[in-house]
C-alpha cells in the first residue's frame, strides 16, 4: 500500500486532491483569521474559501497523478529517469486511466471524454427544449434556464468541439506525417488531463450557491461581474480549458514543423495536417485573449478591481472587444480541423485528387489571417465605435471568399469522381457541404449591418450558429469518427446503424434549426425561458425534432461501443486511402513505425496508376518509386 | 559528476526497443521552437491587458491619467528597468560561456542573472507597498497593478526556471553541445522575453 501511494496513480492522486483542497481552504481561512476577519466571506462575488481551493485542488490532483514527476526531478537537478517506454500504448482498459504519454492513447482518451461531455451538453439542450416546448413556464425556473443555456454552450464549445478535434488529430496526425509521437508527449498528456478538470469545474458550478453561471457563454460584463458565485467557476474553468488548448496547439505546431517524414515537404502534407497547422496558429494567437478577458472579470469580482465598472472609470464595451478578439477566431478553431477531415474523406471516397490542393491550403491560411479582423461583427448593436462597423462588415464578407474556395474545391473534387457512399463518413461529408453552406450564407447575411440589427439576439442567430456548429463542425466530427474508427479500434462499425444515425441526424438537424430562422426573423428573442404564444407551434415542432435528434445519437453511441468490442476486423486500409496512417496496421503498432516512412508524392494521387504517397519502412531502403508494381490504392476502373 | 548528467542518460536506452528516431524536418530544435511559440501566446496575453489599458486610457477618456494626486515613482522604476535589462546581458554571457565549455562563466552568469532578477522583484514589491493606491482605486489602479503584476508573475516564473538552471549548472550538468545546454538556452530565451516585455510595460505605464 505504501508503495502504491508513492507511485504516481489514482491513490496518490486522491491524496493530492485532498491535500490540494485542504491547502487552499486553510490558506484562505488562516489568512483571514490572522487579519482579524471572519473565517468565511459569503458575498456572491467573493467566497475566497471556495475559489482558492478550486484553483489548488486540480494542481494537487495533477501532482498526485504524476503529471509533474519528470519535470520536478529535472527542476531539482536529479538525474531524470530515462524513458523505458513501458508506459507506451494501452493493453488493458485501465491503461486509459493513467497519465499515458502515447499519442494514440491520448487521442482515444480525448475522443471518449469529449463524447461524454457531448452527451451532457446534449441533455442540457434537451432540458431547454422541454422548457421551450410551450409558451409559459414548464419545468425549470427562468434563472435555471439561464444557467442551462450558458453551461450548454460552454460544455459544447470548450469540452466537446474544440478538444475532440484535438483528440482526432492527436491520434492520426503523427501517423500522417510519419512521426513516432508528438513533439512533447508529457505536455500532451497534461493537456488532456486539464480537460476533465475544466469539465468538472463547469458542471460543479451547478452546486454553487446561486446556481451555475448564467450570463451566457459570452459572460458579458457587467452582468458577469456582479453575478453569483457560479460565474467565478466559469472564469477559472476557462483558464484550464484554455491552457489545455494552447498546450496542444503548441505541440501540434512543433510536431508538424520539425517531425515530418523525409520527403514530406509542405506541399505534400495532407490537408488535415494543413488544417491543424492553421487551427493551432489561431489557438496560440487568440486563446490568450479569452484568458485575459476572464482574468479581468475575475479580478473585478474577487479583488474588487474596476476594469468594467463605469463609475470608477472602467470601460464596459472593452470586455466585448477583448472577448470577441478570441471568440471570433474561436469559431474557426471549431471549423478548420473539420475542413481538413472533409478534404481527406471526400478525396478518398470520390477516388480523385483534391481539386486545387494548394489553393485549399492557402485558403486555410487566408482564413487564419482574416479571422483576426472580424471580431466586432458581434458588436454591431453594442454601442461600439461607429466608424468600425463598415470595415468589419467588409472583412466579414471577405472571409466568405476563402471559405467559398473550400466549398467549391470539394465540389470540384466530387465532379466526375467515382463517388462511393458505402461509408457513413462520406454521407456525413456530403451532407456537411450542404448544411454548412446554408449556415455560411446566413453568416454572410448577418454580416450586413442592417440585417444584423434586425436579427440581433433573436433565434435567427441561434439558427445560424447551430447550422455552422452542429450542421458544420459536428457533422465533420461524426465523419471523422466514422472514418478513423477502423484505424483506432481495428474493427468496423455497423454501416446499417451508421446510415440510420446519419439520416436521423440530417433530418433532425434541419427540422430543429431551420424553423428557428423564421421565428427569429419574426423577432423571437433568444436566451429567454418564455415567449409570445404566436411562436408556440413552431417551438413545439423544434422541441420534438430536437428530441428525435437527441435520440438518434444513442444509436451512434450503441454502434460505437458495441462495434469497438464485437465489430468485424477492419484490415489495415478499408477505405483504400493513400495517407500514411492507413499503411500501418489497425490499430497501429505501439511505436507507429519500425522505420520512418519516406514520402515520395502527394497524398491524394487517386486514380493515377502506380502513384505512391509514401514508401513504408518494411519495403527496404533502396525501394524505387514502383512504376510497374500495382498500387494498393488505385481505384478499380 | 559527468555520469549523472542528463545527456548521459540519453545513451542508456539505445539498446532498448523504442520508437524510431523522428526525422528532423526543420533546422530549429523542438524545445526552442516550443518556447518561442509559448512566448507568442504570452505576448498575446499581455496584448489582452494592453488592449484593456488602451480602452481605459484612450476610449474611456478620463479627466486625467494618472488620476489627480497620483505620482508614479518613475525614477525607482527606471533604475529597476536598468537592473532587469542588464540581467539580459548576464544570461547571454552565461550561454556564450557554456558554448565555449566555460563552466565558471556559466555559473557566474546564471547566478548574477538570478540575483538581478530577484532584486528587481524585491524593488517591485517595495514599490507596491509604498505606492499609495490599491488595485481597487479606480480603473487606473486596476490596470496598473494588472499589467505590472502580470509582468511580475512572469519574472517570478523566469526566476524559477533560472533556479533550476542554476542547480544544474552547479552540478556540472551542462555542456558545449546545443542539446547539452538547452536547459540554459530555453530559460534564457524566456528571460529575454520578460525583459523586453518589461520595457514595453514600463514605457506604457510610467513614461507615456
Amino acid at each position: 500500500m505504501a508503495a502504491a501511494i508513492r507511485q504516481p496513480g489514482w491513490y496518490r492522486a486522491a491524496i493530492g486532491t485532498v491535500l490540494g483542497a485542504a491547502f487552499g481552504f486553510f490558506l484562505v481561512v488562516g489568512l483571514r483569521l490572522l487579519s482579524g476577519l471572519d473565517a468565511f466571506q459569503t458575498e456572491q462575488t467573493g467566497y475566497p474559501q471556495v475559489i482558492v481551493p478550486l484553483i489548488t485542488t486540480p494542481f494537487g490532483f495533477l501532482f498526485g497523478f504524476g503529471a509533474f514527476d519528470y519535470w520536478f526531478r529535472w527542476a531539482a537537478g536529479k538525474p531524470t529517469i530515462p524513458e523505458d517506454h513501458s508506459g507506451h500504448g494501452a493493453t488493458r482498459w485501465q491503461d486509459y486511466f493513467t497519465f499515458n504519454t502515447d499519442h494514440k492513447v491520448i487521442g482515444t482518451q480525448y475522443v471518449v471524454t469529449t463524447l461524454f461531455f457531448f452527451l451532457i451538453g446534449g441533455l442540457l439542450a434537451l432540458l431547454m427544449r422541454a422548457e421551450l416546448a410551450q409558451p409559459g413556464g414548464q419545468i425549470v425556473a427562468a434563472n435555471t434556464f439561464n444557467g442551462l443555456f450558458s453551461t450548454h454552450a460552454v460544455v459544447m464549445i470548450f469540452l466537446f468541439i474544440i478538444p475532440i478535434f484535438a483528440g482526432l488529430a492527436n491520434y492520426v496526425l503523427p501517423l500522417m506525417i510519419g512521426a513516432p509521437d508528438m513533439a512533447f508527449p508529457r505536455l500532451n498528456a497534461l493537456s488532456f488531463w486539464l480537460l476533465p478538470i475544466a469539465g468538472i469545474i463547469f458542471l460543479g458550478s451547478f452546486l454553487a450557491p446561486g446556481g451555475s453561471f448564467d450570463a451566457g457563454w459570452t459572460g458579458y460584463a457587467p452582468l458577469s461581474t456582479g453575478a453569483p458565485l457560479g460565474q467565478s467557476f466559469f472564469n477559472i474553468g476557462v483558464q484550464f480549458a484554455g491552457a489545455s488548448s494552447i498546450a496542444t496547439a503548441l505541440n501540434f505546431l512543433v510536431t508538424i514543423i520539425t517531425m515530418r517524414a523525409p520527403g514530406m515537404n509542405l506541399w505534400r502534407m495532407p490537408l488535415l495536417v494543413w488544417a491543424n497547422l492553421s487551427t493551432s496558429l489561431l489557438v496560440v494567437g487568440a486563446t490568450p485573449f479569452v484568458a485575459g478577458a476572464q482574468f479581468m472579470v475575475f479580478f473585478d469580482r474577487i479583488l474588487g478591481m474596476n476594469f468594467f465598472n463605469f463609475l470608477e472609470g472602467g470601460d464596459v464595451i472593452s470586455y466585448q472587444h477583448i472577448f470577441w478578439f478570441y471568440s471570433h477566431p474561436a469559431v474557426y478553431i471549431m471549423m478548420l480541423p473539420g475542413f481538413g477531415i472533409i478534404s481527406e474523406i471526400i478525396s478518398t471516397h470520390a477516388r480523385k485528387p483534391v481539386f486545387g490542393y494548394r489553393l485549399m491550403a492557402l485558403a486555410l491560411i487566408g482564413i487564419v489571417v482574416l479571422s483576426y479582423s472580424v471580431w466586432a461583427h458581434h458588436m454591431f448593436v453594442a454601442g461600439m465605435f461607429s466608424w468600425l462597423r463598415v470595415p468589419i462588415m467588409i472583412t466579414t464578407m471577405l472571409i466568405a471568399v476563402p471559405t467559398g474556395i473550400k466549398v467549391f474545391s470539394w465540389l470540384g473534387t466530387l465532379f466526375y469522381g467515382k463517388i462511393h457512399t458505402y461509408s457513413t463518413a462520406m454521407l456525413f461529408s456530403l451532407a456537411f457541404i450542404i448544411t454548412f453552406t446554408v449556415g455560411g450564407i446566413s453568416g454572410v447575411m448577418t454580416a450586413m449591418i442592417p440585417l444584423d440589427i434586425h436579427v440581433s439576439d433573436t433565434y435567427f442567430i441561434v439558427a445560424h450558429i447551430h447550422f455552422v456548429l452542429f450542421g458544420g463542425s459536428v457533422f465533420t466530427i461524426f465523419a471523422g469518427i466514422y472514418h478513423w474508427f477502423p484505424k483506432m479500434t481495428g474493427r468496423m462499425y455497423d454501416e446499417r446503424l451508421g446510415r440510420i444515425h446519419f439520416w436521423g441526424t440530417l433530418v433532425g438537424t434541419w427540422m430543429t434549426f431551420v424553423p428557428m430562422h423564421w421565428i427569429g426573423m419574426d423577432g423571437m428573442p433568444r436566451r429567454v425561458a418564455d415567449y409570445a404564444t404566436q411562436y408556440g407551434n413552431w417551438n413545439l415542432l423544434i422541441s420534438v425534432s430536437a428530441f428525435v435528434l437527441g435520440a438518434v445519437q444513442l444509436i451512434f453511441l450503441y454502434n460505437m461501443i458495441v462495434s469497438w468490442r464485437f465489430g468485424p476486423k477492419a484490415g489495415n486500409n478499408p477505405w483504400r486511402a493513400n495517407s500514411i496512417e492507413w499503411q500501418v496496421s489497425s490499430p497501429p503498432p505501439v511505436f507507429n513505425f519500425d522505420e520512418i516512412p519516406r514520402v515520395v508524392g502527394g497524398p491524394y494521387e487517386y486514380g493515377t496508376p502506380g502513384a505512391r504517397h509514401a514508401i513504408m519502412g518494411g519495403e527496404g531502403e533502396g525501394a524505387e518509386v514502383p512504376e510497374t508494381q500495382p498500387s494498393t490504392v488505385t481505384a478499380p476502373s | 559528476m559527468e555520469s549523472a548528467s542528463i545527456a548521459a542518460h540519453g545513451h542508456v536506452d539505445d539498446h532498448h526497443h523504442g520508437p524510431p528516431e523522428a526525422h528532423q524536418s526543420a533546422r530549429i530544435d523542438r524545445t526552442i521552437l516550443g518556447i518561442l511559440l509559448f512566448i507568442l501566446s504570452e505576448v498575446m496575453l499581455f496584448g489582452a491587458f494592453f488592449a484593456a489599458y488602451f480602452f481605459l486610457r484612450v476610449v474611456a477618456d478620463p479627466a486625467s491619467w494618472p488620476p489627480e494626486g497620483v505620482e508614479l515613482p518613475v525614477l525607482i522604476a527606471g533604475i529597476n528597468t536598468c537592473i532587469l535589462v542588464s540581467s539580459s546581458f548576464t544570461v547571454h554571457y552565461a550561454l556564450e560561456a557554456i558554448k565555449h565549455n566555460n563552466h565558471r562563466g556559466l555559473k557566474l552568469g546564471l547566478t548574477t542573472t538570478w540575483l538581478l532578477g530577484a532584486t528587481f522583484l524585491f524593488i517591485q514589491i517595495n514599490e507596491y507597498i509604498h505606492i499609495g493606491f490599491t488595485p481597487r482605486d479606480g480603473a487606473f489602479g486596476s490596470i496598473f497593478f494588472s499589467l505590472t503584476g502580470l509582468h511580475g508573475a512572469h519574472v517570478f516564473v523566469g526566476l524559477l526556471l533560472l533556479t533550476f538552471a542554476n542547480i544544474r549548472a552547479y552540478r556540472g550538468h551542462f555542456g558545449p553541445e546545443q542539446k547539452d545546454h538547452l536547459g540554459v538556452e530555453v530559460p534564457g530565451i524566456y528571460w529575454h522575453f520578460v525583459d523586453i516585455m518589461w520595457i514595453i510595460v514600463f514605457l506604457a505605464v510610467y513614461i507615456i
